[in-house]
Protein backbone atom coordinates (compact mmCIF):
# COMPACT_ATOMS: atom_id res chain seq x y z
CA UNK A 1 0.00 0.00 0.00
CA UNK A 2 1.36 3.07 -0.37
CA UNK A 3 -0.33 6.23 0.97
CA UNK A 4 0.23 9.59 -0.07
CA UNK A 5 0.53 11.33 3.05
CA UNK A 6 2.72 14.99 3.16
CA UNK A 7 1.67 16.33 6.10
CA UNK A 8 4.24 18.47 7.37
CA UNK A 9 5.41 19.80 10.64
CA UNK A 10 3.51 22.92 11.77
CA UNK A 11 5.10 26.25 10.50
CA UNK A 12 3.60 27.93 13.16
CA UNK A 13 4.57 27.28 16.99
CA UNK A 14 1.76 28.07 19.51
CA UNK A 15 2.53 31.07 20.86
CA UNK A 16 2.90 32.51 17.14
CA UNK A 17 -0.79 30.80 16.56
CA UNK A 18 -1.80 32.67 19.83
CA UNK A 19 -0.16 36.01 18.46
CA UNK A 20 -2.05 35.38 15.36
CA UNK A 21 -5.53 34.37 17.27
CA UNK A 22 -5.19 37.69 18.81
CA UNK A 23 -4.42 39.82 15.96
CA UNK A 24 -7.02 38.26 14.00
CA UNK A 25 -9.67 38.95 16.15
CA UNK A 26 -9.20 42.39 16.82
CA UNK A 27 -8.86 42.86 13.21
CA UNK A 28 -12.18 41.43 13.21
CA UNK A 29 -13.36 43.52 16.24
CA UNK A 30 -12.28 46.73 14.93
CA UNK A 31 -14.03 45.68 11.21
CA UNK A 32 -16.83 45.00 12.57
CA UNK A 33 -17.51 48.03 14.74
CA UNK A 34 -16.19 50.23 11.34
CA UNK A 35 -18.62 48.49 9.11
CA UNK A 36 -21.91 49.38 12.16
CA UNK A 37 -20.70 52.15 12.71
CA UNK A 38 -20.57 53.00 9.00
CA UNK A 39 -24.02 51.29 8.80
CA UNK A 40 -25.40 53.51 11.18
CA UNK A 41 -24.76 56.66 9.93
CA UNK A 42 -25.73 55.26 6.48
CA UNK A 43 -28.95 54.66 8.12
CA UNK A 44 -29.28 58.17 10.12
CA UNK A 45 -28.38 59.91 6.51
CA UNK A 46 -31.02 57.70 4.93
CA UNK A 47 -33.65 59.04 7.93
CA UNK A 48 -33.09 62.29 7.36
CA UNK A 49 -33.27 62.38 4.01
CA UNK A 50 -36.90 60.70 4.49
CA UNK A 51 -37.42 63.49 7.21
CA UNK A 52 -36.61 66.21 5.71
CA UNK A 53 -38.97 64.89 2.19
CA UNK A 54 -42.27 64.21 5.04
CA UNK A 55 -40.87 67.52 6.63
CA UNK A 56 -42.88 69.80 3.57
CA UNK A 57 -45.71 67.65 3.46
CA UNK A 58 -46.53 67.85 7.30
CA UNK A 59 -45.64 71.42 7.59
CA UNK A 60 -48.44 72.08 4.98
CA UNK A 61 -51.10 69.73 6.71
CA UNK A 62 -49.61 71.70 10.12
CA UNK A 63 -50.75 75.34 8.43
CA UNK A 64 -53.86 73.93 7.37
CA UNK A 65 -54.49 72.58 11.17
CA UNK A 66 -53.61 76.38 12.05
CA UNK A 67 -56.50 78.08 9.78
CA UNK A 68 -58.62 75.61 10.73
CA UNK A 69 -58.03 76.04 14.68
CA UNK A 70 -58.30 79.86 14.28
CA UNK A 71 -61.35 79.75 12.93
CA UNK A 72 -62.51 77.30 15.69
CA UNK A 73 -61.19 79.36 18.32
CA UNK A 74 -63.12 82.31 16.66
CA UNK A 75 -66.40 80.46 16.90
CA UNK A 76 -65.78 78.58 20.23
CA UNK A 77 -67.85 78.06 22.06
CA UNK A 78 -70.35 77.79 19.50
CA UNK A 79 -68.83 75.23 17.23
CA UNK A 80 -66.79 72.33 19.92
CA UNK A 81 -65.98 69.94 17.22
CA UNK A 82 -62.08 69.81 16.75
CA UNK A 83 -60.83 69.22 13.04
CA UNK A 84 -60.66 65.92 11.26
CA UNK A 85 -59.03 65.26 8.50
CA UNK A 86 -58.26 61.73 6.19
CA UNK A 87 -55.01 62.18 5.53
CA UNK A 88 -53.79 63.01 9.09
CA UNK A 89 -54.14 63.05 12.72
CA UNK A 90 -53.37 65.97 14.67
CA UNK A 91 -53.22 66.98 18.77
CA UNK A 92 -52.53 70.06 20.57
CA UNK A 93 -50.79 70.79 23.54
CA UNK A 94 -50.73 74.18 25.48
CA UNK A 95 -47.31 75.87 27.20
CA UNK A 96 -47.29 73.98 29.63
CA UNK A 97 -46.81 71.16 27.59
CA UNK A 98 -50.65 69.64 28.89
CA UNK A 99 -52.95 67.82 26.57
CA UNK A 100 -55.64 70.12 25.16
CA UNK A 101 -57.39 67.96 22.30
CA UNK A 102 -55.77 64.59 20.33
CA UNK A 103 -56.44 62.33 17.70
CA UNK A 104 -53.14 60.93 17.77
CA UNK A 105 -52.54 57.22 17.26
CA UNK A 106 -49.65 57.58 19.20
CA UNK A 107 -50.16 59.57 22.22
CA UNK A 108 -46.21 59.71 23.15
CA UNK A 109 -45.41 63.03 21.78
CA UNK A 110 -41.79 64.46 21.50
CA UNK A 111 -41.72 68.31 22.18
CA UNK A 112 -37.94 68.53 21.38
CA UNK A 113 -37.83 67.11 17.81
CA UNK A 114 -39.31 68.65 14.98
CA UNK A 115 -39.85 65.24 13.02
CA UNK A 116 -39.35 62.13 14.20
CA UNK A 117 -40.52 58.14 13.79
CA UNK A 118 -42.53 56.64 16.42
CA UNK A 119 -44.63 53.21 16.16
CA UNK A 120 -44.84 53.27 12.31
CA UNK A 121 -46.28 56.76 12.27
CA UNK A 122 -43.98 59.84 11.90
CA UNK A 123 -44.99 63.00 14.01
CA UNK A 124 -44.39 66.68 13.30
CA UNK A 125 -44.55 69.38 15.94
CA UNK A 126 -45.41 73.12 14.83
CA UNK A 127 -45.04 75.80 17.45
CA UNK A 128 -48.03 78.28 17.35
CA UNK A 129 -47.50 82.06 17.39
CA UNK A 130 -51.55 82.48 18.70
CA UNK A 131 -52.19 80.41 20.84
CA UNK A 132 -55.89 79.37 19.67
CA UNK A 133 -57.88 77.20 22.23
CA UNK A 134 -54.84 77.93 24.26
CA UNK A 135 -52.46 75.67 21.81
CA UNK A 136 -48.66 76.53 21.91
CA UNK A 137 -48.00 73.08 20.10
CA UNK A 138 -49.61 71.72 17.21
CA UNK A 139 -48.92 67.88 16.57
CA UNK A 140 -49.47 66.25 13.04
CA UNK A 141 -49.24 62.26 12.52
CA UNK A 142 -49.31 60.51 8.96
CA UNK A 143 -48.68 56.72 9.00
CA UNK A 144 -44.77 56.25 8.20
CA UNK A 145 -44.35 54.54 4.68
CA UNK A 146 -41.25 51.87 5.57
CA UNK A 147 -40.46 51.33 1.83
CA UNK A 148 -37.21 53.74 2.57
CA UNK A 149 -36.66 51.47 5.95
CA UNK A 150 -36.57 48.10 3.41
CA UNK A 151 -34.04 49.83 0.74
CA UNK A 152 -32.12 51.49 2.99
CA UNK A 153 -31.83 47.83 5.11
CA UNK A 154 -31.03 46.18 1.70
CA UNK A 155 -28.53 48.92 0.61
CA UNK A 156 -26.62 47.94 3.94
CA UNK A 157 -26.71 45.06 3.70
CA UNK A 158 -25.25 44.53 0.05
CA UNK A 159 -22.67 47.24 0.62
CA UNK A 160 -22.03 45.81 4.27
CA UNK A 161 -21.06 42.37 2.26
CA UNK A 162 -19.40 43.60 -0.47
CA UNK A 163 -17.06 45.73 2.48
CA UNK A 164 -16.52 42.73 4.85
CA UNK A 165 -15.58 40.87 1.54
CA UNK A 166 -13.12 43.43 0.49
CA UNK A 167 -11.76 44.10 4.42
CA UNK A 168 -11.30 40.40 4.19
CA UNK A 169 -8.93 40.33 1.90
CA UNK A 170 -6.93 43.27 3.25
CA UNK A 171 -7.24 40.87 6.80
CA UNK A 172 -5.59 38.25 5.11
CA UNK A 173 -3.08 41.10 3.20
CA UNK A 174 -2.24 42.09 6.68
CA UNK A 175 -2.13 38.57 8.07
CA UNK A 176 0.07 37.88 5.77
CA UNK A 177 2.56 40.58 6.36
CA UNK A 178 1.81 40.04 9.86
CA UNK A 179 3.21 36.34 9.65
CA UNK A 180 5.93 37.20 7.37
CA UNK A 181 8.83 37.87 9.64
CA UNK A 182 8.08 34.62 11.59
CA UNK A 183 8.03 32.61 8.62
CA UNK A 184 11.10 34.06 7.46
CA UNK A 185 12.79 33.24 10.60
CA UNK A 186 11.73 29.65 10.44
CA UNK A 187 12.56 29.34 6.75
CA UNK A 188 15.64 30.58 7.33
CA UNK A 189 16.28 28.17 10.17
CA UNK A 190 15.20 25.15 8.03
CA UNK A 191 17.46 26.18 5.21
CA UNK A 192 20.43 26.28 6.97
CA UNK A 193 19.85 23.01 8.68
CA UNK A 194 18.42 21.72 5.17
CA UNK A 195 22.41 23.28 3.64
CA UNK A 196 24.46 22.07 6.63
CA UNK A 197 22.24 18.50 6.55
CA UNK A 198 23.67 17.22 3.42
CA UNK A 199 27.02 17.94 4.63
CA UNK A 200 27.01 15.65 7.32
CA UNK A 201 26.12 12.18 5.58
CA UNK A 202 29.19 11.60 4.22
CA UNK A 203 31.69 12.49 7.75
CA UNK A 204 29.49 10.55 9.74
CA UNK A 205 29.31 7.38 7.65
CA UNK A 206 32.86 7.17 7.51
CA UNK A 207 33.43 7.13 11.05
CA UNK A 208 30.71 5.10 11.98
CA UNK A 209 32.16 2.42 9.34
CA UNK A 210 35.42 2.63 10.55
CA UNK A 211 34.58 2.56 13.68
CA UNK A 212 32.89 -0.63 13.35
CA UNK A 213 35.94 -1.98 11.67
CA UNK A 214 38.26 -1.47 13.79
CA UNK A 215 40.02 -4.57 15.79
CA UNK A 216 39.53 -3.74 19.62
CA UNK A 217 40.72 -7.33 20.53
CA UNK A 218 44.17 -5.61 19.78
CA UNK A 219 43.56 -2.05 21.85
CA UNK A 220 44.71 -1.23 25.33
CA UNK A 221 41.89 -0.58 27.47
CA UNK A 222 42.14 3.37 27.14
CA UNK A 223 42.55 3.68 23.51
CA UNK A 224 38.74 1.13 23.73
CA UNK A 225 37.13 3.79 25.74
CA UNK A 226 38.30 6.57 23.61
CA UNK A 227 37.01 4.68 20.86
CA UNK A 228 33.60 4.23 22.39
CA UNK A 229 33.36 7.73 22.76
CA UNK A 230 34.06 8.56 18.89
CA UNK A 231 31.50 5.81 18.48
CA UNK A 232 28.96 7.60 20.76
CA UNK A 233 29.55 10.72 19.52
CA UNK A 234 29.10 10.06 15.91
CA UNK A 235 26.03 8.08 16.67
CA UNK A 236 24.23 11.28 18.58
CA UNK A 237 25.69 12.99 15.55
CA UNK A 238 24.11 10.08 12.93
CA UNK A 239 20.84 10.23 14.86
CA UNK A 240 20.77 14.27 14.55
CA UNK A 241 21.57 14.15 11.06
CA UNK A 242 18.43 11.42 10.39
CA UNK A 243 16.21 13.80 12.02
CA UNK A 244 16.97 16.52 9.86
CA UNK A 245 17.04 14.53 6.91
CA UNK A 246 13.63 13.63 7.83
CA UNK A 247 12.32 17.11 8.69
CA UNK A 248 13.81 18.74 5.76
CA UNK A 249 13.40 16.25 2.82
CA UNK A 250 11.85 12.71 3.52
CA UNK A 251 8.96 13.78 5.33
CA UNK A 252 7.22 15.45 1.97
CA UNK A 253 8.21 11.96 0.42
CA UNK A 254 5.23 9.66 -0.55
CA UNK A 255 5.02 6.86 2.31
CA UNK A 256 6.06 3.28 1.46
CA UNK A 257 4.00 1.11 4.14
CA UNK A 258 4.69 -2.32 4.83
CA UNK A 259 4.26 -4.50 7.77
CA UNK A 260 7.07 -3.86 10.34
CA UNK A 261 7.65 -6.25 12.89
CA UNK A 262 7.83 -4.17 16.06
CA UNK A 263 9.78 -6.49 18.25
CA UNK A 264 12.43 -6.68 15.77
CA UNK A 265 12.78 -3.20 15.60
CA UNK A 266 12.76 -2.60 19.22
CA UNK A 267 15.60 -5.10 19.54
CA UNK A 268 17.76 -3.10 16.99
CA UNK A 269 17.11 0.38 18.06
CA UNK A 270 17.84 -0.84 21.71
CA UNK A 271 20.96 -2.39 20.41
CA UNK A 272 21.61 0.74 18.30
CA UNK A 273 21.60 2.67 21.55
CA UNK A 274 23.14 0.40 24.09
CA UNK A 275 26.41 2.31 23.48
CA UNK A 276 25.05 5.88 24.28
CA UNK A 277 22.49 4.25 27.16
CA UNK A 278 25.77 2.87 28.59
CA UNK A 279 27.66 5.94 28.38
CA UNK A 280 25.47 7.25 31.42
CA UNK A 281 25.23 3.63 32.75
CA UNK A 282 21.39 3.69 31.63
CA UNK A 283 19.80 -0.02 31.78
CA UNK A 284 17.14 -1.32 29.58
CA UNK A 285 14.49 -3.27 30.66
CA UNK A 286 12.64 -4.79 28.15
CA UNK A 287 9.09 -7.04 27.99
CA UNK A 288 8.60 -7.36 24.60
CA UNK A 289 5.74 -9.37 23.02
CA UNK A 290 5.24 -9.96 19.08
CA UNK A 291 3.85 -7.17 17.24
CA UNK A 292 3.58 -6.10 13.68
CA UNK A 293 2.40 -2.81 12.49
CA UNK A 294 1.74 -1.44 8.57
CA UNK A 295 3.61 2.41 8.45
CA UNK A 296 6.61 3.11 6.65
CA UNK A 297 9.36 1.36 8.04
CA UNK A 298 12.15 5.03 8.21
CA UNK A 299 8.92 6.44 9.95
CA UNK A 300 8.08 4.23 12.81
CA UNK A 301 12.46 3.86 13.08
CA UNK A 302 11.83 7.96 13.68
CA UNK A 303 9.26 7.13 16.08
CA UNK A 304 11.27 4.58 18.09
CA UNK A 305 14.45 6.37 17.91
CA UNK A 306 13.52 9.85 19.03
CA UNK A 307 11.74 7.89 22.20
CA UNK A 308 14.58 5.93 22.52
CA UNK A 309 17.05 8.50 22.54
CA UNK A 310 14.61 11.09 24.78
CA UNK A 311 14.52 8.51 27.31
CA UNK A 312 18.62 8.03 27.24
CA UNK A 313 19.34 11.89 27.00
CA UNK A 314 16.72 12.93 29.93
CA UNK A 315 17.53 10.15 32.47
CA UNK A 316 19.22 10.10 35.53
CA UNK A 317 22.87 8.93 35.91
CA UNK A 318 22.51 4.87 36.19
CA UNK A 319 18.65 5.10 35.16
CA UNK A 320 16.40 2.71 33.72
CA UNK A 321 14.32 2.61 30.43
CA UNK A 322 11.91 0.04 30.84
CA UNK A 323 10.04 -0.31 26.82
CA UNK A 324 7.03 -2.53 26.76
CA UNK A 325 5.58 -4.05 23.02
CA UNK A 326 1.61 -5.22 23.46
CA UNK A 327 0.27 -6.42 20.24
CA UNK A 328 -1.76 -2.80 20.48
CA UNK A 329 0.46 -0.32 21.92
CA UNK A 330 3.99 0.16 23.22
CA UNK A 331 5.48 1.76 26.22
CA UNK A 332 8.78 3.16 27.08
CA UNK A 333 9.07 4.59 30.45
CA UNK A 334 12.23 6.75 31.75
CA UNK A 335 13.47 7.49 35.69
CA UNK A 336 15.01 10.65 34.37
CA UNK A 337 14.34 14.38 34.90
CA UNK A 338 10.33 14.20 33.72
CA UNK A 339 8.76 18.02 33.22
CA UNK A 340 5.32 19.84 34.47
CA UNK A 341 2.54 18.35 33.74
CA UNK A 342 1.25 21.50 31.96
CA UNK A 343 4.53 21.65 30.04
CA UNK A 344 3.64 18.23 28.79
CA UNK A 345 1.59 20.26 25.44
CA UNK A 346 4.52 21.98 24.85
CA UNK A 347 7.25 19.23 24.19
CA UNK A 348 5.57 18.41 20.92
CA UNK A 349 6.28 21.67 19.46
CA UNK A 350 9.13 22.32 16.88
CA UNK A 351 12.26 23.71 18.38
CA UNK A 352 11.22 23.50 21.82
CA UNK A 353 13.78 22.37 24.08
CA UNK A 354 13.57 21.88 28.38
CA UNK A 355 16.97 21.51 29.18
CA UNK A 356 19.71 23.49 27.51
CA UNK A 357 22.34 21.40 29.25
CA UNK A 358 21.37 18.36 26.58
CA UNK A 359 22.60 18.94 22.59
CA UNK A 360 19.77 18.67 19.86
CA UNK A 361 17.63 21.26 17.67
CA UNK A 362 14.38 20.16 19.65
CA UNK A 363 13.00 18.76 16.63
CA UNK A 364 12.68 14.62 17.53
CA UNK A 365 9.48 14.89 19.29
CA UNK A 366 7.63 17.71 16.67
CA UNK A 367 8.85 14.52 14.67
CA UNK A 368 7.15 12.14 16.55
CA UNK A 369 4.28 14.09 16.58
CA UNK A 370 4.34 14.39 12.77
CA UNK A 371 4.02 10.81 12.05
CA UNK A 372 1.60 10.07 14.89
CA UNK A 373 -1.26 12.86 13.49
CA UNK A 374 0.04 10.73 9.85
CA UNK A 375 -1.36 7.49 10.98
CA UNK A 376 -3.80 8.48 13.25
CA UNK A 377 -1.78 6.51 16.17
CA UNK A 378 -2.86 7.96 19.97
CA UNK A 379 0.20 8.99 21.85
CA UNK A 380 -0.47 9.52 25.71
CA UNK A 381 2.86 11.22 27.76
CA UNK A 382 2.79 11.02 31.55
CA UNK A 383 5.48 13.15 33.07
CA UNK A 384 6.00 13.94 36.71
CA UNK A 385 8.87 16.21 37.51
CA UNK A 386 12.12 14.58 39.02
CA UNK A 387 10.59 11.26 38.95
CA UNK A 388 10.56 10.48 35.21
CA UNK A 389 8.05 10.38 32.05
CA UNK A 390 6.11 7.35 30.59
CA UNK A 391 5.06 7.66 26.87
CA UNK A 392 2.40 5.24 25.38
CA UNK A 393 1.52 5.12 21.60
CA UNK A 394 -1.38 3.21 21.11
CA UNK A 395 -1.67 1.57 17.13
CA UNK A 396 -5.16 2.37 15.22
CA UNK A 397 -7.15 -0.45 15.11
CA UNK A 398 -6.48 -1.84 11.66
CA UNK A 399 -3.27 -1.02 12.08
CA UNK A 400 -1.92 -3.89 13.71
CA UNK A 401 -2.00 -7.48 11.60
CA UNK A 402 -4.41 -9.79 12.88
CA UNK A 403 -3.30 -12.47 10.39
CA UNK B 1 -82.08 39.87 77.35
CA UNK B 2 -82.02 43.62 78.50
CA UNK B 3 -78.44 44.40 78.21
CA UNK B 4 -79.25 43.01 74.10
CA UNK B 5 -82.23 45.40 74.31
CA UNK B 6 -79.54 48.31 75.82
CA UNK B 7 -76.79 47.51 73.11
CA UNK B 8 -79.11 47.58 69.95
CA UNK B 9 -80.74 51.13 71.47
CA UNK B 10 -76.90 52.84 72.07
CA UNK B 11 -76.06 51.24 68.14
CA UNK B 12 -78.85 52.97 66.81
CA UNK B 13 -78.41 56.28 68.53
CA UNK B 14 -75.06 56.37 67.08
CA UNK B 15 -75.64 55.16 63.71
CA UNK B 16 -78.06 58.16 63.74
CA UNK B 17 -76.15 60.77 64.73
CA UNK B 18 -73.09 59.80 62.36
CA UNK B 19 -75.82 60.10 59.26
CA UNK B 20 -77.21 63.25 60.83
CA UNK B 21 -73.07 64.51 60.68
CA UNK B 22 -72.78 63.04 57.05
CA UNK B 23 -75.86 65.08 56.21
CA UNK B 24 -74.65 68.36 57.87
CA UNK B 25 -71.04 68.49 55.95
CA UNK B 26 -73.29 68.46 52.62
CA UNK B 27 -75.31 71.15 53.34
CA UNK B 28 -71.61 72.64 54.62
CA UNK B 29 -70.01 71.66 51.23
CA UNK B 30 -73.11 72.69 48.97
CA UNK B 31 -73.18 76.44 50.51
CA UNK B 32 -70.10 77.15 50.17
CA UNK B 33 -70.31 75.90 46.66
CA UNK B 34 -73.21 78.34 46.11
CA UNK B 35 -71.29 81.22 48.29
CA UNK B 36 -68.11 80.69 45.67
CA UNK B 37 -70.40 80.75 42.82
CA UNK B 38 -72.27 83.90 44.37
CA UNK B 39 -68.78 85.60 44.94
CA UNK B 40 -68.34 85.29 41.13
CA UNK B 41 -71.85 86.02 39.85
CA UNK B 42 -71.56 88.67 42.43
CA UNK B 43 -68.23 90.43 41.54
CA UNK B 44 -67.75 89.96 37.95
CA UNK B 45 -71.02 89.19 35.75
CA UNK B 46 -72.76 92.43 36.93
CA UNK B 47 -70.00 94.61 35.30
CA UNK B 48 -68.90 92.45 32.61
CA UNK B 49 -72.99 91.72 31.24
CA UNK B 50 -73.50 94.97 30.29
CA UNK B 51 -70.25 94.93 28.37
CA UNK B 52 -69.67 94.52 24.78
CA UNK B 53 -67.07 91.93 25.37
CA UNK B 54 -68.45 88.92 27.04
CA UNK B 55 -66.73 87.28 29.72
CA UNK B 56 -66.53 84.60 27.30
CA UNK B 57 -64.47 86.35 24.73
CA UNK B 58 -62.27 87.59 27.64
CA UNK B 59 -61.55 83.98 28.28
CA UNK B 60 -60.60 82.99 24.91
CA UNK B 61 -58.49 86.44 24.42
CA UNK B 62 -56.85 85.44 27.80
CA UNK B 63 -56.63 81.87 26.37
CA UNK B 64 -55.04 83.04 23.22
CA UNK B 65 -52.58 84.98 24.90
CA UNK B 66 -51.29 82.81 28.15
CA UNK B 67 -52.06 79.66 26.67
CA UNK B 68 -51.47 77.38 30.07
CA UNK B 69 -53.68 77.03 33.25
CA UNK B 70 -51.07 78.77 35.87
CA UNK B 71 -49.91 81.13 33.71
CA UNK B 72 -53.60 82.40 32.38
CA UNK B 73 -54.39 82.55 36.34
CA UNK B 74 -51.53 83.97 37.47
CA UNK B 75 -52.00 86.71 34.49
CA UNK B 76 -55.23 87.60 34.98
CA UNK B 77 -54.72 87.88 39.21
CA UNK B 78 -51.90 90.29 38.57
CA UNK B 79 -53.79 92.43 36.34
CA UNK B 80 -56.82 92.66 38.27
CA UNK B 81 -54.96 93.22 41.31
CA UNK B 82 -53.24 95.95 39.01
CA UNK B 83 -54.89 97.30 36.22
CA UNK B 84 -52.52 98.92 33.47
CA UNK B 85 -53.56 99.44 29.84
CA UNK B 86 -50.10 97.66 29.08
CA UNK B 87 -50.60 94.60 30.63
CA UNK B 88 -54.21 94.57 29.00
CA UNK B 89 -55.19 92.00 26.38
CA UNK B 90 -58.69 93.89 25.71
CA UNK B 91 -57.74 95.48 22.25
CA UNK B 92 -57.15 98.78 21.98
CA UNK B 93 -60.34 99.90 20.64
CA UNK B 94 -61.99 98.77 23.67
CA UNK B 95 -59.73 100.18 26.05
CA UNK B 96 -60.56 103.86 24.74
CA UNK B 97 -63.91 103.75 24.65
CA UNK B 98 -64.22 102.01 28.08
CA UNK B 99 -60.34 102.18 29.47
CA UNK B 100 -58.80 100.05 31.99
CA UNK B 101 -60.81 98.42 34.86
CA UNK B 102 -60.24 99.88 38.08
CA UNK B 103 -58.45 98.05 40.98
CA UNK B 104 -60.64 94.98 42.62
CA UNK B 105 -61.73 94.99 46.29
CA UNK B 106 -61.20 91.04 46.67
CA UNK B 107 -59.06 89.59 48.44
CA UNK B 108 -56.12 87.03 47.17
CA UNK B 109 -58.29 84.32 48.42
CA UNK B 110 -61.15 85.52 46.96
CA UNK B 111 -59.13 86.24 43.49
CA UNK B 112 -58.34 82.89 43.23
CA UNK B 113 -61.66 81.55 44.03
CA UNK B 114 -63.14 83.49 41.74
CA UNK B 115 -60.70 82.83 38.89
CA UNK B 116 -60.64 79.03 39.08
CA UNK B 117 -64.49 79.24 38.94
CA UNK B 118 -63.90 81.26 35.74
CA UNK B 119 -61.34 79.33 34.54
CA UNK B 120 -63.51 76.32 34.86
CA UNK B 121 -66.20 77.67 33.70
CA UNK B 122 -64.85 77.96 30.15
CA UNK B 123 -62.06 75.23 30.43
CA UNK B 124 -61.92 74.22 25.98
CA UNK B 125 -60.79 70.61 27.08
CA UNK B 126 -64.22 69.63 28.70
CA UNK B 127 -65.85 70.91 25.22
CA UNK B 128 -63.94 69.63 22.54
CA UNK B 129 -64.78 66.39 21.04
Amino acid sequence: MSVSKSKGTNLLRRSEKRSLRRFLALYIILVTMLLLLLGTFYYQSQEKLMFSNQRILLSNHANEEVQKLRRLHRDFPKRTEYPKDTDFRSAIYDIERVKIFSRLQNPNVNFDKEVYRVNNTIQFVKYLDDYYLGAKYLFIEIDENDEWYRNTMIEILTLGSIASVILAIFGLFFVNLFLRPMKNSITLLDNFIKDTTHELNTPISAILANVEMMDTEIMVDKNKRKLARINIAAKTVSHLYHDLTYLTLDHNRESKDQWIDLKQLMEDRVEYFAILAGAKKVNFELHLNYSTIFIDSIKIARVVDNLISNAIKYNKRSGLITITLEKDHFIIQDSGIGIESEQVGEMFERYTRFNSSEGGFGIGLNIVKSIIEEYELKIDVQSVLGEGTTIRVDFLKGTVDDT
Amino acid sequence: MIHKVVLITLLSLVVMAESTTVEAKQADSNQTEAKKQNLYELRCIPCHEHRPYSLERVYMLYLKTFSGETIFKASLKAFLKEPMEETSVMPDEWIDNFSVKSKTILTDDELDEVINIYWDLYDVRNKLH
